[in-house]
């Protein structure tokens, strides 16, 4: 097998996760009651085969550095590498220049060292399920100068927004990107997922840099879409992009039964994260607890319907838990009505007895709250 | 922290024939209990929690996964450098050549190198197959502030079963003047734990002395702690409060499991100061279906909850399907109850299928109900 190295792109700037962002990159939220967004692209590399990954850091390190150090994605610990990379100087205080191109040339040496024949690029905002082999063998068939995953959305007026929508000819050739203004219902939308041979990449890159300070990898790949031959592969099934508080939200309530989160976590693709050690939950008399994922260490006396629930959430007698999305380590006393929330961590919400959002506009509690 | 070079060995090799089945392949500390974990983990969570560096794990009934279990020392935050876990299997030797454990005492006997090598001090000898959180630390400082040759973990017992177990009859100070194995007509209610911890120098003495006796049954209860009383030697008494159980029979791990369902059972998993570490393996969330019904329930991640479950524990990966009603029982690792499967007082062995609609189990029955592989097996066969 050709030398492969994975790429774990930081997020590019029209994510913005209201709230949640305020504390981490969104690659470090938790999702799914035990899990981090990183966690499913790391662990899509690592099932892969790709055992030496580079992930770029925007800002705030803390929270992916101490995650990711204590995790356990299964690689080989001598001869598998994951090596984070974060700015230091020379980009952090203004996201306009903020770019990945940047980052991508200000840590090509490592790049360097480990000589790879190709590169996978993935993106860190996004969570689905995806064998990358698959997509390197069909990179390699097809003699593609670049491959890109793409997926077919009948909602891209509501979801994907400001991502990447692909233009193909009838050939399956990709002839150019535009930004999904939400306008048309329907598209092929971009999964920032990328292979390319190293020597490409190193030739966008600095092509990218001569061009201008603000160009990002999507920008200088759509430009060559008119010399280069880039290909598209379809992705199916789960496939969630978090670039806003609702799409954080939806990622989080759409898997409603054993059958959606089996075909996207199970034995055979099995999503690594760290543990907490936590006891498991103890559902005490009187709970209620219905078309609910729940996380280890809870201790539930209230009612749950339709939620996620973090690790070690207690939820008190009478409270009621609807359409909602509770992260870790929060605390919802007696008789607090809770519908269609995002309850962040640590938070305590004990004298606000009713909260209540939309689907479409989900109430945010800030992380460490007390109300 | 005390400074203390303190080696831990646990006694893991027994078969535990009361569990039956469920120890037919495997020894009983890798047993599973309480959802997520083994029995083995609070031996050695223990351990850690009470800053011992290195434990030797003395195996020798069905090894293979209890051997592999144990060995990853990082499961526990045993990995330090110069510490760690040892898996101590029956070897072969240059003078004696192969001999297997021949009672507790021989098998820590055949260690003496190990022990050796480690350059312990204080030797602490525990069970792999008790439930119970204790702090060993505590229990050392006791040994050293008594100038104890051995002390020894007792637990006050209700007076009527104290003739099920190993008997200290203690002085003022709780130095240990009597022990009786078992005894019909018990002068005290204080049980000996299995825990003892020996300062080093003079157990070895002790133990090679009882290796000499070929009429000896090797056995610390039986005849070391005689040996020791018999010598005048100070043997004294640690009193534990809290939580301990023996899970040697199908239904005292039944209950046990059953105590994590109480508020009050004095076996807190939740305290996030004495956590206990077991093997982290991949699983999705816990998943509850929109018709499942949940009433007083223990559950782990990766189980599947479709049907009613009351007043029961789930462990990793099990499956309770549509209209399944699982009442008062355990359902261990990856068993799958069928739709519409009725189960009551049942302890449900790992990887069990139980086929749709059977019923299983009596509310009210005097013992709690083994369901394993050949038990569904024969019962399909009488429905055929």
């Amino acid at each position: 097998m050709s030398k492969v190295l994975g790429i774990l792109n930081f997020e590019p700037s029209y994510v913005y996760v209201k709230g949640i962002e305020d504390f981490r990159p969104i690659s470090a939220a938790s999702i799914l009651g035990r899990y981090r967004v990183i966690d499913f692209m790391l662990s899509n590399f690592t099932n892969s085969g790709i055992d030496s990954i580079k992930v770029y850091l925007k800002n705030r390190p803390r929270s992916i550095v101490e995650h990711i150090t204590r995790t356990s994605y299964n690689i080989n610990s001598k001869r598998g590498k994951i090596h984070l990379l974060h700015g230091e100087q020379e980009f952090g205080n203004n996201d306009l220049f903020n770019v990945d191109i940047q980052a991508f040339r200000t840590y090509m040496e490592f790049v360097d060292v480990e000589n790879p024949s190709y590169v996978v690029i993935a993106p860190s905002h996004f969570i689905f399920k995806q064998d990358f082999n698959e997509l390197l063998n069909h990179h390699i068939k097809s003699k593609n100068d670049i491959t890109i995953l793409y997926q077919n959305s009948n909602n891209t007026d509501q979801e994907f927004l400001m991502g990447d929508i692909l233009l193909m000819d009838d050939r399956k050739k990709v002839t150019g990107f535009v930004k999904n203004r939400g306008k048309h219902k329907a598209g092929k939308v971009s999964l920032e997922t990328y292979v390319m041979s190293t020597l490409t990449f190193k030739e966008l890159v600095n092509e990218a840099t001569m061009t201008s300070s603000l160009y990002s990898l999507s920008d200088i790949i759509s430009d060559n879409c008119k010399v280069l031959k880039v290909g598209g592969y379809l992705h199916h099934g789960y496939c969630a992009c978090i670039s806003t508080l609702k799409a954080y939200y939806d990622a989080n309530m759409r898997i409603k039964n054993e059958r959606e989160l089996t075909r996207l976590i199970n034995d055979d693709w099995p999503i690594y994260t760290m543990t907490n050690d936590s006891c498991p939950t103890l559902y005490k008399p009187g709970a209620k607890v219905t078309g609910s994922l729940v996380a280890n260490g809870c201790q539930i006396e209230g009612t749950v319907i339709n939620s996620v629930i973090g690790r070690n959430v207690v939820i008190k007698e009478g409270a009621v838990i609807k359409d909602s999305v509770v992260l870790p380590d929060t605390f919802i006393d007696k008789n607090v009505k809770l519908e269609c929330g995002v309850v962040d961590r640590l938070s305590i919400i004990t004298h606000i007895k009713d909260l209540k959002g939309t689907k479409e506009d989900p109430i945010y509690i800030k992380r460490g709250d007390r109300i | 922290m005390i400074k203390n070079n303190m080696v831990a060995m646990i006694l893991a090799g027994g078969r535990g024939s009361r569990l039956f089945e469920l120890t037919k392949k495997v020894a009983k500390p890798a047993v599973h209990f309480g959802g997520k974990y083994r029995i083995i983990d609070f031996a050695l969570s223990n351990c850690a929690n009470s800053h011992i560096s290195t434990v030797g794990v003395l195996v020798q009934y069905e090894s293979i996964l209890l051997s592999s279990y144990s060995a990853r020392s990082s499961t526990w935050g045993l990995d330090s450098k110069g510490g760690g876990v040892y898996v101590l299997s029956p070897r072969e030797k240059d003078e004696t050549g192969l001999g297997l454990y021949n009672g507790t005492a021989d098998a820590i006997y055949q260690n003496l190198d190990f022990l050796d090598q480690e350059d312990a001090e204080y030797v602490l000898v525990l069970s792999g197959d008790h439930i119970y959180k204790m702090d060993y630390e505590k229990m050392l400082q006791t040994h050293i502030d008594s100038n104890a040759e051995a002390t020894i973990a007792v637990i006050e017992v209700p007076k009527r079963e104290a003739s099920r177990f190993g008997i200290m009859n203690t002085d003022k100070n709780d130095r240990i003047i009597e022990f009786e194995e078992k005894p019909k007509e018990p002068k005290s209610n204080l049980a000996s734990m299995g825990v003892y911890i020996f300062t080093y120098k003079t157990l070895k003495k002790y133990l090679r002395e009882d290796a000499k006796l070929s009429e000896s049954s090797h056995d610390f209860g039986k005849n070391i702690i005689p040996a020791y009383l018999n010598d005048k030697l100070k043997l004294q008494a640690y009193r534990f409060k809290g939580y301990w159980k023996d899970v040697g029979t199908i239904d005292s791990l039944w209950e046990a499991n059953m105590d994590l369902l109480k508020d009050n059972s004095g076996l807190d998993l939740f305290d996030p100061d004495w956590k206990i570490y077991t093997d982290d393996v991949s699983n999705t969330p816990q998943c509850i279906g929109s018709k499942a019904e949940i009433n007083n329930a223990f559950i782990t991640q990766g189980a599947i909850v479709n049907g009613k479950v009351d007043h029961s524990v789930i462990f990793s990966g099990v499956h309770v399907k549509e209209n399944a009603k699982v009442t008062d029982s355990v359902i261990m690792n990856n068993a799958v109850i069928g739709e519409g499967a009725k189960l009551n007082r049942c302890l449900v062995a790992d990887d069990v299928r139980v086929p749709d609609g059977m019923v299983l189990g009596k509310k009210n029955s005097d013992e709690i109900l083994l369901v394993s592989k050949s038990l569904i097996a024969k019962a399909g066969e009488e429905n055929e």
